[in-house]
């Protein structure tokens, strides 16, 4: 075959490039990057040993009795154990164990106890929201409070903040904000902005120390007026107001969030018109729309890992109990329909699995990890010593870095890459989610009455899963991410939001 | 449930729509918060008031003599907004009717006319159980000894009805054990995942007194009898359950907008709701079915109601599942009743066991037809 023919062939829908993202990437991953997952797989399990399986129903059941519970105690135990810093990029002063490894972490977490899992795992949400608008500067400001946080047992943590009341699903796309109504403006004003307007559902923001939040300078023109910012929840105006009485993550606070005339100096810009003038002739609204597919790139491979620790932590829980219940004279494990439901539940953890890995592989490769992922790089932060990056720390406070990395990224990195990303981070946040819920549901079948005790564990998984369905984008809207990541570049004609 | 409707039915419907929507929309939220939060014994006192606590019950016990298509009309219009209610009625009826079919009528007799409730074990199968508890008989009468799980109604009821074996017998015997007697004790109520109004306690037992119901050895052929009759009941519940959940979720579409519509312009939330509708007609058509053939005794009844009671609890768990999806984020919180609903399917699916055994044992009955 002549390579122009092999060529067209495998560029055919599906392309051989999007479907086989790990194939692709395996020579090129560092190997250290392998021992260095494996290491922390066994320290999470150890966490789970010593903190999460000891403590998760007691403190469901004490959110029951008390719904105005936070979880400063828990909070300050993850700090304890190093967790808070563990995937701070090295340049900014944290331990920098590879990002695409936070993922099999918070599978094991999550195999556990979601909530206690997203009391960790939320503020590397923000974290990645300040990674992703590449403001260097201000990136480092927050995340050296972070860790001076850990350092001192008073974790001071990210939260990220874009659902308003009436502008969910809206506010997470540029082709529909400007249909919707989003309330939360932001007038500039000397030396800053001035914020008023409401963001609700926020996880952990009545404990966090930063919020990462979205304003619009004109809520007519939101696609177009879009900013980031990030504000201290001291801060004059920024109160936090409803603690939100959820079905399930109970432990893991959700918050409404408001804004009264707030103050935001314009060194808390994360990203701006201005600042994106600065390089690119991309409009704000492709920018902001990459900005949000990067970051969505990298925290919906983590909600598919969550589902996926969901869905094990099912599995786990009725083969303990089919391994010990007798049922019409013979083990449960020994009746052969079991074996089928406790196969399926295996083949969905593994699936899950497989989603994360290859949408963190495209990530890797072709998103928002492959500079840090190249071997160069990843060898160069990982034996540099933490002093030696003290040093860099004035170049991270340059306008230069931030205009660096947002050249790289905002405006050169190709639109298939980020849509191949996208899409392919989508895809495994539903299908991760999906088979969460449906492990949960299976086990509930499996162990009868026993699955109804809340003393037993498995109900709570259930209530637990249903919001993975719904946060990071609901599945519906992941679904149409999909469509427009992989599959509408191939048909010209596909339009996405027209009814 | 539109081809069970005659003017009778109808009337019993119109007025558990008229308590629901007085009594229990409004304490919803509250009811739910047991067993954190008090317990509301007004709504059972208007509930049996209605009669509803003895619907099925022959009016020369004290109840009110319907048949099983007015208990499922009942139950289905009142879990439409709160199925804790659904599953007290449930329980009473279900231990009602196992000491009907065992003959021994006079031990109601008591328990209708001081308006008190039977607790029974009704998410479980006896026979699936290994560890009942044991019964001797004395020269006053039988005693229990040992643990009775996650038996319904216990915290609120005056008496239970238990499965025990007696000692040299094949097969268990069911019991009525008063639960202010010495010997019982009654455990703090079972926090559990749905109908937490509807509250759940262990129980143990050092000889307390019991009275046999029936014969000893025959409580699989009372609970079998009666649990074919009762699964109509269960089906009902879930039905109720998925109504409400759909109702909701649709009115909802029509006031949330998002990208500029009602969110029920967009076609994907369409066949979401379109999904729920189906199967909440199909379920509807499922429960009156096999209520018309058990009433007029159609052969194959007991697998017809069966089949009902497999389809729709299942049809029910991944309706609200969908109904908490339509709402987004606000489905999820506890303000607006979608979650309660997803976690009441999921409970009331194990109503009269675990729903795979019930499955293989429903292909054993076909197969042996």
């Amino acid at each position: 075959m002549i390579s122009s023919e092999m060529k067209n062939l495998i560029k055919r829908f599906p392309s051989f490039e999007n479907s086989f993202i790990g194939l692709e990437y395996a020579p090129r991953l560092p190997k250290a990057m392998v021992r260095e997952t494996r290491e922390l797989v066994a320290y999470a399990r150890k966490f789970n040993e010593k903190v999460v399986r000891p403590n998760s129903l007691a403190l469901d059941r004490l959110t029951h009795e008390n719904p105005d519970y936070l979880p400063y105690d828990l909070m300050k135990t993850i700090a304890d154990w190093g967790l808070y810093t563990m995937w701070v990029p090295k340049i900014f002063g944290g331990k920098g164990k590879n990002l695409p490894s936070s993922a099999p972490f918070i599978e094991e977490l999550s195999s556990a106890c979601v909530g206690i899992a997203n009391v960790m795992g939320v503020t590397y949400l923000g974290l990645t929201s300040l990674l992703t608008s590449f403001n260097m500067r201000m990136t480092n400001r927050v995340l050296k409070d972070m860790i001076e946080g850990e350092r001192t047992g008073k974790p001071k943590l990210i939260d990220f903040a874009i659902t308003e009341p009436i502008a969910g699903t809206d506010a997470e796309d540029m082709d529909l904000v400007d249909r919707g109504r989003v309330i939360t403006r932001a007038e500039k004003v000397n030396g800053g902005y001035l914020v008023n307007g409401r963001k609700v559902f926020i996880s952990m923001g009545h404990v966090s120390e930063w919020t990462v939040f979205y304003a619009y300078t004109d809520l007519k023109k939101p696609s177009q007026t879009m900013i980031g910012l990030a504000v201290k929840n001291c801060a004059n105006g920024f109160s936090v107001g409803r603690h939100e009485d959820k079905m399930g993550q109970r432990v893991c606070p959700a918050s409404e969030i408001i804004f009264e005339d707030c103050f935001i100096p314009d060194d808390q810009v994360l990203i701006d018109a201005e600042s994106i003038r600065k390089f690119t002739r991309k409009s704000p609204s492709e920018v902001m729309m990459r900005h949000i597919d990067f970051l969505a790139s990298s925290s919906k491979a983590g909600v598919c890992a969550i589902g996926t620790g969901v869905a094990r932590g099912a599995l786990e829980e009725a083969l303990k109990f089919a391994s010990t219940t007798e049922v019409k004279g013979r083990l449960l494990i020994n009746h052969q329909w079991a074996q089928g439901m406790l196969a399926e539940m295996y083949k969905n953890v593994v699936l899950g699995r497989l989603a994360y890995q290859e949408a963190n592989y495209a990530n890797s490769s072709r998103g928002v990890y492959d500079m840090l992922q190249m071997k160069p790089v990843f060898y160069y932060l990982k034996l540099m010593p933490p002093s030696y990056f003290r040093m860099l720390e004035p170049m991270l406070n340059s306008d230069l870095s931030t205009w660096v990395m947002s050249k790289m990224y905002f405006d050169l990195k190709k639109q298939e890459n980020v849509d191949c990303c996208a899409g392919m981070s989508a895809l495994a946040k539903v299908a991760g989610t999906d088979i969460g819920m449906k492990n949960c549901q299976l086990a509930m079948d499996l162990m009868g009455e026993a699955g109804l005790l809340q003393a037993n564990g498995m109900e709570k998984r259930l209530r637990d899963a249903k919001l993975l369905q719904i946060y990071e984008g609901s599945n519906q809207m992941n679904r149409l991410i999909t469509f427009k990541g992989l599959i509408a570049p191939s048909v010209p004609q596909a339009r996405l939001f027209e009814q | 449930m539109i081809s069970l409707m005659n003017d009778d039915t109808k009337s019993f419907e119109d007025l558990a729509l008229s308590f629901a929507g007085k009594e229990l929309a409004h304490r919803r939220e509250s009811s739910d918060r047991y067993p954190f939060g008090s317990f509301d014994n007004t709504i059972l006192a208007k509930a049996h008031e209605l009669g509803f606590l003895n619907i099925t019950l022959p009016e020369d016990l004290g109840g009110i003599g319907q048949g099983i298509s007015t208990l499922c009309v009942v139950l289905e219009s009142i879990c439409r907004t709160d199925a804790s209610l659904g599953a007290v009625i449930f329980t009473n009826t279900l231990a009602q009717k196992i000491i009907l079919r065992s003959g021994s009528v006079d031990l109601l007799s008591d328990t209708v006319s001081q308006g008190h409730l039977i607790a029974c074990s009704a998410y479980s199968d006896p026979g699936e159980h290994k560890d009942l508890p044991r019964a001797e008989k004395g020269r006053k009468g039988y005693t229990l000894t040992g643990s009775a799980c996650y038996v319904v109604l216990a915290p609120i009821a005056a008496y239970a009805l238990l499965p025990a074996k007696v000692a040299g017998q094949e097969g268990y015997s069911f019991f009525l054990v008063g639960l202010s007697h010495p010997g019982v004790k009654t455990s703090e109520p079972v926090f559990s995942l749905g109908v937490h109004a509807c509250p759940v306690g262990d129980l143990t037992l050092d000889r307390a007194e019991a009275e046999l119901a029936g014969q000893e050895g025959k409580g699989a052929a009372y609970f079998g009898e009666a649990s074919g009759v009762m699964s109509a009941a269960a089906a009902a519940i879930s039905l109720g359950i998925m109504r409400g959940s759909f109702d909701y979720a649709l009115s909802y579409s029509n006031e949330r907008e998002q990208g500029g519509w009602p969110i029920v312009n967009w076609s994907m939330i369409k066949t979401i709701l379109a999904d729920m509708a189906v199967q909440t007609r199909i379920g509807d058509m499922s429960v009156s079915g096999a209520c018309s053939a058990m009433e007029n005794r159609l052969p194959g009844w007991d697998i017809c109601v069966k089949t009902a009671a497999l389809h729709v609890q299942d049809a029910a768990c991944q309706v609200t599942t969908e109904g908490i999806q339509v709402l987004g984020g606000y489905g999820y919180m506890k303000d607006y009743g979608q979650e309660k609903r997803f976690r009441d399917a999921q409970q009331m699916k194990t109503l009269l066991g675990m729903a795979p055994l019930r499955k293989v044992e429903l292909l054993d009955r076909i197969n042996t037809r």
